[in-house]
């Protein structure tokens, strides 16, 4: 691994070793769970979410399952867990041991409220245990009471003003956790912002239904013969997540840290979140795949990356996509391209054919003979689901045709009906933002 | 485990979640490749692709449809030079890092599809109204039940002859346990029991003229499938030697009850089998299973002319068999009370290619050696029974007393009789009698209706 390269962010003014941190859920519960996974290389803990023993918090049965693609066994998990059952003065307990015996790791406490004096008394609970930072949990799916969970994520005036009241109460950094499930997220974290939110976090799980049982039609996981509709995460959520961390990170208005998650499995991942705009990576459902051992190779995995790009520091890697994230308008429609073969390296499977016939121009013709494609270029739409089925790696590429170049009219299937046509064309005018 | 249970477990198939995962695998080509490599006309692309979209007992249907003895051909085609020769997973693995040449494994996802129907009960064929023309069959192997399961699909009645006390002619007799079990056949049977096809077990049609005076006893249409169920004999004996057998003779005894028999013949002695051809690895590999000291396979040419499958010689290999090549038996060494003492062989070398294509073993003079043995079997090859002649005497025959038949339509010179499977081809494989009994199936129903 490459030894020069600086992992370390500073968040909010506590430095981590690096960006990679376990999320608030299972994969922190408690102490002996969160101390082997820094052994592991994981460089703090959101720890699970606290609440103040009010209101007692029983799991459901089962309480996970998850979504399949094909053999694949897991591109999504499906949760029904709640906060932590655990009683307030264990998990405080548990924070200081962390801070006794890992002082240079820094404990963020994730907590949930129902009202503001909870929300308050947890916040304080926490500073006074040595807690680094605390998380807000506005956006657990679950959670069915009015001004709790999601439901505060989506009741903005709620959420400014338990941010602002939980602000007031600490010296701690507080950075507020978003709920997906909403069409425009920099609108509630500016709410945060305004009751004096340090940080953002987000995505929390994506509501949704993993699988219904085909004998039963029950929603999994199956709670004795109920299902709900609950918290999507994993590696399916990815795109979801970063939509929402580039979209707050190209909010000049907004301008908070942001802490990034859903779906981080590889270095790769991780990287883009960066590249979008986080500077903390949390993780849940790869650990729950896979354990805290992924994170040698997060680690690894972006050193190297970083040593072969000549990048020194990860601050240099944040945001760094967001200058070429554009709105579609800002596309340069004049250029035009084709895809191109290396037929040497085909194989001979034919399913470019059926994807450019069934779902494209048309423009892959086959060759019985010799099972190969025959592209007439003039046809070909540059759409690239030949090169998303493609076998063989490298085979399709894209090329560029020089300017001028024209793409074929899709041809009109009989033109003797013209007689019959009933069309105006459209004469009024209206907004043109959007004309190419 | 108990050495039986050994012998009559097969091989475990794939499971649903392996079948998917290496469906998955499937190209899903256009055109596809695999579709166009079955003597029986099976489309694996469609199966798959069924498979791959969840759609299993859409998957089963293809396949049943297709061919009743889909399992059966499922576990024992020699698939690597069917449709999984073209398969472009091949290729596409020598490109990826998952495995070079790797096919999929067509086979074993068709046996898996066909054991699934039985597990899940899904019977995918439904019969249709009721005819009136009644065909019969004699032989209940491959072919006869290929032939039978199509035409009872139409709603003819069907009645199979067969002479031995169990249906499955070479699927029962002539297969070891360990490569295909008698519950599996069981199974595949019952799905053409379920068609309404009618079984007369122990009922041979032997005798002058029996197979075509079926034509006057109520029977609208004869297919022949009677297989091929003498031997080739390697030295004309005028006195039998005990302690030599036929593959035949052998292979049947391990299925009809004398297995135990056949074992106290076979542990702990010596054991010559002769002949280079997937029989003959049959017969080598179960003798290695029962417990033979030492297992010799006798072949009077090189290993690359083998007839017997790559995986057939390397299976028989691993299982210790010593394979004798260029070696040619000459004779046989008895003792006292013609027992079998040894196998007279010579050397052989190759000479100039012969009218097969391939180099002629040629016996290397004074080279004479007696290789000291307590059994030898013949697996050289099979025949008619020799008199099946007069079962059918105005049918032609070619040499060999095949019958010969169009191959197109699978019908005989008379009228009304059709045939198929070994009978017509000399030995081949259950794929091909499958695709026969279908071609006579097509021709049969033209023949009533025109």
């Amino acid at each position: 691994m490459a030894t020069n390269i600086d992992l370390s962010v500073d968040f909010c003014g506590l430095l981590f070793k690096n960006p990679f941190l376990l999320s608030s859920s299972p994969v922190s519960n408690s102490a002996e769970m969160v101390e082997r996974a820094f052994q592991a290389g994981w460089s703090g803990v959101v720890f699970k979410t606290l609440n103040s023993d009010r209101l007692p918090i029983t799991h459901p049965s089962p309480r996970m399952h998850y979504v399949g693609y094909g053999s694949q066994r897991a591109m999504a998990y499906q949760n029904v867990e709640q906060i932590s059952d655990r009683p307030l003065r264990h998990n405080l307990l548990e924070f200081l041991y962390l801070k006794k015996h890992y002082p240079d790791y820094p404990i963020v406490a994730s907590i949930m409220g129902f009202f503001e004096d909870e929300w308050v008394y947890l916040a304080k609970a926490c500073e006074d245990n040595g807690a680094d930072m605390l998380e807000l949990n506005f956006s657990c799916p679950h959670m069915c009471i009015e001004g709790s969970g999601h439901k505060v994520g989506q009741a903005f005036h709620l959420l400014e003003r338990f941010t602002a009241a939980v602000k007031q109460a600490v010296s701690i950094p507080v950075m507020a956790k978003m709920t997906p499930n909403i069409t425009d997220m920099t609108e509630p974290a500016l709410y945060a912002k305004k009751g004096g939110a340090d940080a953002i976090s987000a995505i929390n799980t994506v509501r949704g239904i993993s699988e219904i049982g085909r004998e039963d039609w029950v929603p999994r996981p199956n709670v004795f013969g109920v299902g709900a509709i609950s918290g999507t995460s994993g590696p399916a959520v990815k795109p979801i997540g970063l939509n929402f961390i580039a979209s707050m990170a190209r909010c000049r208005e907004l301008g908070l840290p942001l802490s990034g998650m859903g779906g981080i499995e590889t270095w790769v991942d991780a990287l883009e979140y960066l590249l979008v705009g986080a500077t903390t990576l949390q993780v849940t459902s790869g650990i729950m795949h896979y354990g805290y051992r992924i994170v040698e190779d997060l680690i690894e995995g972006l050193s190297d990356y970083m040593a072969l790009k000549g990048i020194g520091r990860v601050p240099e890697l944040i945001g760094r996509a967001l200058p070429h994230l554009q709105e579609t308008e800002h596309f340069d429609l004049g250029r035009q391209g084709i895809v191109q073969y290396k037929l040497d390296q085909c194989i001979g499977c034919g399913q470019c054919h059926i994807v450019c016939s069934d779902a494209a121009g048309q423009a892959i013709e086959w060759d019985p003979r010799k099972r190969r494609p025959r592209l007439i270029e003039d046809k070909c739409l540059s759409c690239m689901l030949c090169q998303a089925v493609c076998p063989v790696p490298g085979l399709i590429t894209y090329k560029e045709m020089p300017a001028g170049w024209r793409r074929r009219e899709t041809a009109v299937k009989d033109k003797s009906l013209e007689p019959e046509l009933k069309h105006e064309s459209f004469k009024k005018e209206g907004p043109h933002e959007c004309a190419a | 485990m108990n050495p039986a249970t050994h012998f009559r477990q097969m091989r475990k198939g794939l499971d649903l979640p392996q079948a998917i995962a290496e469906a998955d695998r499937c190209l899903l080509c256009h055109d596809a490749p695999c579709s166009r490599g079955c003597p029986a006309d099976t489309r694996p692309a469609e199966f798959i692709r069924k498979l791959r979209f969840r759609n299993i007992t859409g998957a089963i249907r293809t396949i049943k449809e297709n061919n009743i003895l889909g399992g059966a051909c499922g576990e024992l085609c020699p698939t690597h030079r069917l449709c999984e020769k073209a398969c472009s997973a091949r290729f596409a693995s020598r490109a990826r890092p998952e495995g070079a040449d790797r096919p999929i494994p067509i086979g074993q996802i068709q046996r898996f599809l066909v054991e699934h129907s039985w597990q899940i009960g899904f019977k995918p064929l439904r019969k249709s109204a009721v005819r009136s023309e009644h065909l019969a069959v004699v032989g209940s192997g491959p072919a006869g039940l290929s032939c039978a399961a199509e035409l009872a699909k139409s709603g003819y009645p069907v009645t199979i002859f067969e002479s031995r006390p169990e249906p499955g002619g070479v699927l029962r007799y002539g297969v070891v346990s360990y490569r295909f079990s008698l519950d599996f056949l069981r199974n595949e049977l019952k799905d053409v029991e379920d068609l309404g096809v009618g079984f007369k077990c122990n009922h041979p049609v032997e005798g002058l003229a029996g197979a075509e005076n079926l034509l006057k006893q109520g029977f609208q249409a004869v297919f022949l499938a009677p297989g091929l169920w003498a031997a080739e004999a390697l030295v004309p004996k005028s006195q039998p030697i005990s302690g030599v057998y036929s593959s035949v003779g052998y292979l049947s005894a391990l299925r009809d009850g004398r297995l135990r028999e056949m074992a106290d013949r076979i542990t702990g002695r010596t054991v010559a089998v002769i002949g280079g051809g997937s029989v003959a690895m049959d017969c080598v590999e179960s003798a290695a299973r029962l417990g033979a000291r030492d297992v010799y396979l006798v072949y009077r040419r090189s290993y690359a002319q083998m007839p017997a499958e790559p995986d057939e010689r390397v299976e028989a290999q691993s299982a210790g068999v010593h394979f004798l090549l260029l070696n040619q038996p000459v004779d046989y060494v008895a003792g006292r009370g013609r027992r079998l003492k040894g196998l007279k062989l010579v050397r052989t070398r190759l000479a100039a290619p012969d009218g097969s294509g391939r180099r002629r073993p040629q016996p290397v003079r004074g080279s004479e050696w007696i290789l000291d043995c307590d059994v030898v079997i013949e697996a050289i090859g099979n025949r008619p029974a020799p008199d099946s002649p007069n079962w059918y005497p105005r049918v032609k025959l070619s040499g060999n007393n095949l019958i010969r038949v169009n191959p197109l339509t699978g019908r005989t010179s008379v009228r009304g009789i059709f045939a198929g499977g070994d009978i017509v081809r000399g030995p081949a494989l259950v794929v091909q009698a499958v695709a026969d009994g279908k071609t006579a199936a097509r021709a049969i129903r033209q023949y009533w209706h025109g």
